[in-house]
């Protein structure tokens, strides 16, 4: 069930109106969250109704475990319950093994369902590749939204092993936290122990504005997926990676730079379709951009591209790497640098995508290298070096998108060749595809306060003036861009 | 308190009275965004489909160990079996009778120019019935796009004019339809994965002021041509080639020369099946942009068993052209290949489907497609040459967007290009047709046989005189 199509919007609008009536509950509001959460697995295949619940609960354990052990005096119902034994059990969870035990337990729970089910075919072809043996076949893949999940169940027991939290008590609120439907394919990664204590509110209540900013987020979502994300993919990302030789070096150019666009359109438009429907629920859901080609540098786009992921790379997995506080300031760059390469691999199994993350890993290194060479300066306030320096940043980024985008290293080197023939003809770029780019940029260096003025405008109009303007998107989408409901990029990682 | 909020509440009733009013109003039937069956669909927990192409249909195609007889091949239409000459070719190699080689001329448009399609049926080919070599390959690469499987090749130096361009005054672009002209110092280095090619072949211009060719074999030379003649003069020369070399180099040494492209060979019995594929071409440039004379003359030295027509997708693009004048092109082209090669057959393949987003978003097919198809049908009945029928072999009208949805996608975005997986299960269908058609007509002169009772050799079966080269 993909966020932009029909089905998910009816599926949508049936959880709306079974949620409102029981969240006045607290267990009524999470059953529904709940049941719409494992429906929507479900709606992928059967097998996440196994995987899915059994990892929750073992974590759920664990973070009880590790909140045993953040707490200062024993929680009642174990002292009381069980003292001697709740006692026994205080002491052992305390003691910084156990603890490390219990993480090292979630640890191997999710990045081994990520192994398992997302990149043991690719796992087993390098030990093929390396070792002369043929792979043995792998059927148990299950990759749509692990991902996701594994890191936003990780985020709840690094945060209780890091004692950044408390454990959440009621095992429901758990699950639902854990497995949130509007998150589940593609982020925005939510801290569970954010999002938990949303869903546990009782009485939630939806205004006007509220609701109004919804509704303008999931339209927003919706024009953005399919009047310029997917019209960019088919009329021309999609053929100059699918046939680079029959595109000359220009028109690859401009290929290598809609891609860019319909991978932030598609993304942010999941994005804005996630948190809509997040918002219709009263859930409050991270942002994951802002505006990231105009980022000064390589570091200042991570700032602004999928910034839970970049925000989860660097509060879990750099932080966690060794060598942080060593003299050794060689650990700082080389920890970037890998940090880099394992967000690229979390995007799927794929060599490439290393590729991508290790080009990322050492521009950041390069630049953190180069600020500190310089004593950290603030960025130049001249307008010029400024320019420059967005716009080197964007090209290199779109470079690096490059390697995201191939098939395969070969495909990438096709690419890059076309780019190097230096061979100009805009044949194949049609002029409704220049006015989709031309939007597109457009539509990228639209200065916040309109963008706000846009949706102030949208939540102003009456009820019914909102519905029919929907309603007119929906038309346009439906027969004027193409449709066709291509699955979102992000899904698949 | 109310039950659910009432903003998005009132927003929800509006919006589907919206979606629903078209629903009841024939005028604005066309008009609906909102199909209610799609509730239902809420509750659809179906396996999903990897693709909806049929896999395991697609699969046994990619099985040349299978008896593919035993499969549902789309068959090629050869009401008269003009393809017993071919099929009786065949057999010998089958049987493995010295010398015996088929050679295979496949003239195609954008997918034969990146061997895709023609690279699948010469690996089943040359897998059932051995392999002669790989046939024709260009001097460099005309196109960014052209690109043959298992070869590898960079060049510099050399003006190329594809015969689509209709550059050089005499129509002369050699069997594969594109020239090359390079002053001294234009170098072109081949690589070929496989080892086992024993003879290179260069086709060229001999004429008066001509210059020489050097060409080596990763270190070894192998000779210097001098191409200059007293009169012009299309000519090939042949040399044999160090065992297992993969690299071979070409490079004009003191004046210009012109040169068409190279045929690698082996001496073992098999098919060689040469891919001539040009960039964006139309009937029109084999009817009358290549000299006639030249190309009979490339024609007869190829002495191919078969000659495939592989055109029409860009034809499909242009309906006046396909209604008014196309016909008459593919008759010249028939003609113009009986004329050089009279005893041997034709094969008019079909386009493949080509896609077009319809109103409504659909991907159906381009409305001159089909036309073109029977008119293709309609001028091989006519000049004896057999058909087979790609656009309806593979899945008719709109397997392009069936298989642009498919999961990996098996079309490019064009709607035009097969991927590497589509072009697979094209080539498959070739061959497979290729293969049903040849053993239907072994039962054939076996009941034959069996019926005169007499010995005497299937019709079509004589083996020809001084095949190897």
């Amino acid at each position: 069930m993909v966020l932009s199509s029909s089905v998910y919007f009816v599926f949508l609008v049936g959880i709306f109106l079974l949620y409102w009536p029981l969240s006045r509950w607290r267990a009524g509001g999470l059953a529904v969250l709940l049941f719409a959460n494992y429906f929507f697995y479900a709606k992928w295949d059967l097998f996440y109704l196994i995987l899915i619940p059994g990892a929750s609960f073992v974590d759920y354990l664990i973070g009880l475990g590790l909140g045993v052990g953040n707490q200062r005096r024993p929680t009642p119902p174990l002292a009381t319950a069980h003292s001697a034994l709740s006692a026994w059990f205080q002491q052992i969870a305390a003691r910084a093994w156990f603890r490390r035990l219990l993480i090292t337990c979630s640890l191997v729970l999710n990045l081994g369902i990520l192994a398992s089910f997302k990149y043991m075919p690719f796992f087993l072809s390098a030990w093929s590749g390396a070792t002369a043996h043929k792979a043995p076949e792998w059927h148990w893949t299950f990759p749509l939204g692990i991902s996701f999940y594994c890191f936003q169940a990780l985020t709840y027991t690094i945060d209780l092993y890091r004692k950044d939290g408390q454990p959440v008590r009621s095992l429901l609120a758990h699950m639902t936290a854990v497995s949130f439907f509007p998150t589940t394919l593609a982020g925005p990664i939510t801290r569970v122990l954010v999002l938990a204590p949303q869903l546990e509110k009782p009485g939630k209540t939806l205004t006007i504005e509220e609701s109004g900013r919804a509704l303008f987020r999931i339209a927003l979502g919706l024009l953005k997926k399919f009047m310029i994300a997917d019209y960019l993919a088919e009329n021309l990302v999609n053929r100059v990676f699918d046939t680079p030789g029959l595109y000359t070096g220009m028109e690859t150019f401009i290929g290598v730079w809609a891609f860019a666009f319909q991978l932030y359109y598609d993304f942010s438009g999941y994005t804005d379709i996630a948190i809509g429907s997040a918002m219709l629920l009263g859930i409050r859901l991270p942002e994951n951009f802002n505006r990231p080609y105009t980022a000064l540098n390589i570091s200042d786009f991570w700032r602004r591209w999928h910034i839970t992921l970049s925000n989860w790379l660097r509060d879990y997995l750099y932080f966690s790497l060794p060598g942080l506080r060593s003299k050794w300031k060689i650990f700082t760059y080389i920890n970037l640098t890998l940090t880099m390469v394992l967000g690229g691999l979390w995007h799927g199994p794929n060599w490439t995508f290393v590729a991508w993350g290790a080009l990322h890993g050492v521009a950041l290194a390069v630049h953190h290298g180069f600020r500190t060479a310089r004593g950290n300066p603030k960025p130049s306030a001249n307008f010029w070096i400024r320019l420059l320096s967005r716009v080197l940043t964007a090209n290199y980024v779109a470079f690096c998108w490059i390697f995201f985008r191939a098939t395969s290293f070969e495909n990438a080197g096709a690419i890059l060749g076309r780019l190097a023939s230096l061979t100009v003809s805009f044949a194949n770029v049609s002029p409704a595809l220049v006015t989709v780019l031309g939007v597109a940029a457009l539509g990228h260096f639209w200065p916040r306060a309109w963008y706000d003025f846009s949706m102030r405008q949208f939540i102003r109009v009456p009820f019914y003036a909102q519905a029919a303007a929907v309603a007119l998107l929906v038309l346009a989408i439906e027969y004027v861009a193409m449709t066709g409901a291509a699955p979102f990029i992000y899904t698949k990682f | 308190m109310t039950l659910w909020p009432r903003h998005p509440l009132l927003f929800l009733l509006a919006f589907a009275a919206i979606v629903t009013v078209p629903q009841f109003i024939p005028q604005l039937f066309n008009w609906r965004i909102f199909e209610w069956s799609t509730v239902a669909h809420v509750l659809d927990f179906q396996p999903r489909q990897p693709s909806i192409a049929p896999l395991e249909e697609e699969q046994a195609r990619m099985r040349p160990d299978l008896t593919p007889a035993r499969q549902n091949a789309h068959r090629i239409v050869d009401p008269q079996l003009v393809l017993a000459p071919f099929y009786a070719a065949l057999l010998r190699v089958e049987r493995r009778e010295p010398g015996a080689v088929v050679r295979i001329l496949h003239y195609g448009d954008s997918p034969s120019t990146a061997d895709l399609i023609t690279a699948d049926v010469r690996a089943l080919l040359q897998h059932h019935f051995g392999d002669a070599g790989h046939g024709v390959y260009l001097i460099a690469k005309p196109w960014a796009w052209y690109d043959h499987r298992g070869v590898y090749s960079k060049s510099s130096g050399w003006v190329i004019d594809p015969a689509t361009r209709h550059a050089q005054p005499d129509g002369w672009y050699g069997l594969g339809g594109v020239s090359f002209t390079g002053k001294p110092g234009a170098w072109s280095k081949i690589a070929l994965r496989d080892p086992g090619q024993t003879r290179l072949v260069l086709h060229y211009v001999g004429q008066p002021g001509s210059g020489k060719v050097r060409i080596t074999a990763g270190d070894v030379h192998i000779a210097t041509l001098d191409t200059s003649m007293p009169q012009k003069t299309a000519a090939h020369e042949t040399w044999r080639i160090p065992a297992e070399a993969q690299e071979f180099e070409i490079e004009i040494e003191d004046a210009p020369v012109r040169l068409f492209c190279v045929e690698f060979l082996k001496d073992s019995d098999g098919v060689i099946y040469s891919s001539l594929g040009l960039n964006g071409t139309w009937a029109g440039v084999l009817a009358w942009y290549m000299n006639g004379p030249h190309w009979s003359d490339q024609l007869k030295e190829a002495r191919p068993d078969l000659v495939v027509l592989n055109y029409g997708t860009n034809e499909s693009g242009f309906p006046k052209y396909v209604d008014s004048t196309y016909v008459k092109d593919v008759r010249e082209i028939v003609r113009r290949i009986r004329t050089a090669l009279p005893a041997t057959p034709i094969l008019v393949m079909s386009p493949m489907d080509r896609g077009v987003r319809e109103s409504g978003g659909t991907i159906g097919t381009i409305s001159a497609l089909p036309r073109l198809v029977q008119k293709q049908a309609q001028v091989a009945t006519e000049t004896g040459c057999a058909f087979f029928n790609t656009f309806e072999a593979m899945g008719g009208s709109g397997t392009m967007g069936r298989w642009y949805q498919a999961e990996p996608r098996m079309v490019s975005a064009d709607f035009i290009h097969p991927l590497p997986s589509g072009a697979r299960i094209v080539g498959a269908l070739l061959y497979q047709a290729l293969y049903d058609g040849y053993n239907n007509w072994k039962m054939q002169q076996l009941r034959q046989t069996r019926i005169t009772a007499a010995g005497t050799p299937p019709a079509g079966a004589q083996p020809k005189e001084g095949r190897a080269r």
